[in-house]
Order: structure tokens, then sequence, then C-alpha cells
């Protein structure tokens, strides 16, 4: 399906990180957000409620990020498709809500412009420091998706991604942006929208009498209805049956958490995106992600200079995360080389995949700026050896 | 012998309809009786249907309504 023109802001554009994210969402066909603005993520929201009415939708600012992340949930089961955007602090207080949308299969788009933590941290300094919190942040088992841009022309692209994806597998999918992608003016093609492709809600084509709203058949992904269409469903945060029925049995939990987390699972290698740069025959691969991955690509060109052997991973979707990938890479190279601006988070996952079989080097910091590329470079030459 | 049972908490009630309209098995109607606010609470019409799935209860807005199980006598069959 394409998306819906109106929505869609069709040009070259010289716009930030934030702005090209409010593009993206709009594009989607996002309607609907409810926020609660917080610097670096503000741009977002504050671009999104000038220009949604334009387009006939509505942006509420809410008393605070539970009622925000719990609102856009009320607005997708009425029909919407709706975000909610916050930086770090609001990212812990919408935690509960993002278990709730993975446990009620509520599709639906949580945007975090990371920046220093923990608390209140660095409001207007880069980190990517959430990037556990968003694979674990909720209690329970259960599975998200994670994008994680690292232009502004990503934060349009990756934006609409996110909504297909959590229309196509109706999960919380989760934009990792960092503040320098989001307050980074560069430039954002929006092409027209028939050359957007736009996944559609799984609407339910099931009679009233025979709408069993959590029932699967065979994809593990349920058919959907809205409020108000005549539908009688029940929708609960507790362990429920197909009916949507609170049914609190060790049976019905195993079922139902299983599913949830092999949807998701099982689609890893569809959903898991990466770009990869020279990894066949490469002594070292870098695997960065978000700002990091363009300070790195600095590194990695000089390294190459000098006559190093180095390779680029760079993980589009943090999670799921890519295991297979990196596991065939750990055959083959003798180190990874991960910066993050976090004091190593990803590279545990990166850690676990290898095995072993690779050595697996931490290239940490704590935020509030980026890499020094030449200390980057350091660490690849080291590695190389 | 009916499973569950409803309990109505009349003067609660602004008479939505949600219970009469979600109710799986049909056991409630709005009444012609008015509570003290002048709204039309349900009443129980069917009351040998009553499963006390106690979706009613969950529906309802203002926690006027909720319904329980009723135990069954031994050797009843489910």
């Amino acid at each position: 399906m394409n998306a819906d023109p109106r929505g869609v802001f069709t040009g070259v554009h010289f716009i930030d990180g934030d702005h090209a994210c409010c593009e993206g969402a709009l594009a989607a066909g996002a309607r609907f957000a409810a926020g609660y603005p917080i610097t670096p993520s503000t741009e977002v929201v504050e671009r999104f409620a000038a220009r949604v009415p334009t387009v006939g939708g509505c942006f509420i600012q809410m008393e605070d990020e539970l009622a925000a992340s719990i609102a856009l949930q009320g607005a997708v089961w009425g029909g919407a498709k709706a975000f909610t955007v916050t930086s770090g602090p609001g990212f812990s207080l919408m935690a509960e809500h993002i278990g709730y949308a993975a446990m009620t299969e509520t599709p639906c788009v949580f945007v975090d412009v990371q920046r220093g933590g923990p608390s209140t941290g660095l409001p207007t300094l880069p980190a990517q420091a959430d990037m556990m919190q968003a694979r674990w942040g909720s209690h329970g088992d259960y599975e998200i998706i994670a994008l994680c841009p690292n232009s502004p022309q990503e934060c349009f692209d990756l934006t609409i991604k996110a909504f297909n994806l959590a229309e196509e597998f109706r999960v919380p999918v989760l934009v990792m942006m960092d503040e320098v992608v989001g307050h980074m003016t560069e430039k954002v093609i929006i092409p027209s929208a028939d050359q957007i492709e736009v996944v559609p809600r799984k609407h339910t084509h099931k009679r009233v009498d025979d709408y069993l709203p959590f029932e699967t058949n065979g994809d593990m992904v349920p058919e959907i209805a809205h409020a108000g269409e005549g539908y009688k469903f029940h929708v609960t945060g507790l362990t429920h049956d197909e009916r949507g029925y609170p049914n609190m049995t060790p049976q019905t939990q195993d079922k139902l958490i299983r599913r949830l987390q092999q949807k998701i699972r099982s689609a890893t290698d569809r959903i898991a995106m990466f770009e990869e740069d020279q990894v066949e025959n490469a002594d070292v691969v870098v695997v960065s992600y978000g700002i990091t991955s363009r300070v790195a690509q600095r590194a990695i060109d000089t390294a190459r200079q000098q006559g190093l052997r180095v390779g680029k991973l760079r993980l589009i979707t943090a999670w799921p995360f890519p295991e297979g990938k990196i596991a065939e890479l750990a055959t083959k190279v003798k180190a990874f080389v991960v910066p993050e601006l976090n004091l190593g988070q990803m590279v545990r996952e990166v850690e676990r995949a290898a095995a072993g079989k690779a050595r697996t080097i931490r290239v940490p910091h704590a935020g509030g700026g980026v890499h020094n590329p030449e200390h980057i470079l350091k660490i690849i030459v080291e590695a190389a050896r | 012998m009916a499973k569950g049972r409803v309990s109505i908490v009349v003067e609660r009630c602004k008479s939505c309809g949600f219970c009469v309209e979600f109710c799986p098995t049909k056991v409630l109607a709005l009444s012609s009786a008015f509570n003290s606010k002048g709204y039309h609470p349900p009443h129980v019409v069917h009351p040998e249907k009553c499963s006390g799935c106690d979706l009613c209860g969950m529906y309802c807005p203002d926690f006027a309504i909720y319904a329980t199980k009723v135990p069954q006598p031994a050797g009843a069959t489910q």
C-alpha cells in the first residue's frame, strides 16, 4: 500500500534528524502522537503538533510520560497509527507501557533520542546508553524491535520502517536515535507518496460473531479490530487466552509468552538489517551503530589507507540482534572492535554471539560527546596485529 | 444452576450500557427503574445464563457491577 500523499512532505530538504523523524511518522500514516516533550527529542513533536492538524490528526501534550505512552495505545485501538517521542528520563517512565504494548500486541512506535544518563544526566549531549534498557526495560519476557538511524535521512526512512514493522508484527518498535543524529542538519530526500511503501493494519475480515481477538492463523500475529466497529473484545495486560479474557494458568501463560517471543525471534533474519562493507577477508570488523558508526568510518578509512584489512558492520536493527551474522564472521576474523557511546552494552551481544571464536574489544565512551576517531584507529591497529 | 452471580451497585451506575452490550451470554438489560441520580441501572433478566466471567466488572467504568463465580455442587458437570 502506498503512503497517504497528504502526510508526505515530498522534496529535497535541509532538516535535522528530529524533524526528519516527524516527517517519517507523517509519511507512515501517523495521525496521533501523545508526548511529554523532552530535550533532545522536543523538535519531533514540536513539528508534529504544527503539521498534523493540516492532515487530519492531533497531538496531545500529556501530563507525563506514563500518560503519553498509554494514550498512544488508546489511539491505536481506536484505529489510528500513533507514536510518542522521548529521551532517557522519559523512556524510563515509559518502560511499563512498552511491556503493556508487547503483551496486548499493540502496534505502535516509541522514539528515544538518547542523551547522557543515568537520571537527568546530560540533557543536551549525546549517548547511546539506553540500548539495553530498550531491550529489557520492562518486566517479564517479551520482544521488541529497535532501529538505530545514523543520519537525518535514516531518521526519516527508519521511522517509516518502524511503523511498518509495528503493523506487520504487532509489537512496539523503538527508534533509538541519539542527540547528535537528532540535532544534526543534513540533506533529507523525501520521495513522493507513491514511492513510499506503508504496511496497513492487519485488520480482521471476520464477522463480529466469529472474531476472537488473539486467535492466530499460522503466522503468530493475530488480526486486530478497532473499538467502535461492533466487535466485542477485551484488551488486558493480564495473561489472556484467544478470546482476550484473563486466564491465569501456567498453560495459557506458556502459550502466550512463547508466541510473543517466537513471532519476533523466528523472523530475526528478516527484521535484522545491517550494512556491511569489506567484511570478506577482513582481519578486524568494526561493529557500530548510530552516530558512532560515522565516527568509526573515519577510523576505518584511515586504517585501510595504512594497509589494514578492516571491515565495517553497521547495525541498523539493534534488536533483534543479528547474532547469526556475528557468529558467521567470528569464524573468519581476528577481532571485533565495538565503539559505542556507553561503557559496554551492545558489545555484550557481539561477545556472546562471537562465542570466543574471535576477540571482542570494547571502545567505551561515557557520553557527552563522540569518540575521537584517532582513539578508535589505535584500537583497530592493535587488534589487527 | 447458574455458574455465576451478578451484583449491581445501583447508585454508582450512569447507565452507559457497556455491561449490557458486552455480556457474552446476554444476562443483562437496562431496567426502567431510576437510581437517585435519574439513571437506569441494569438488571438481571437471565440469571441462569451468567457464567461469572466478570467481563461486566472489567468493562464498567464506574465499578458499579461485578460478577462472582458460584461454587458448584459436588458432582456437577462443567
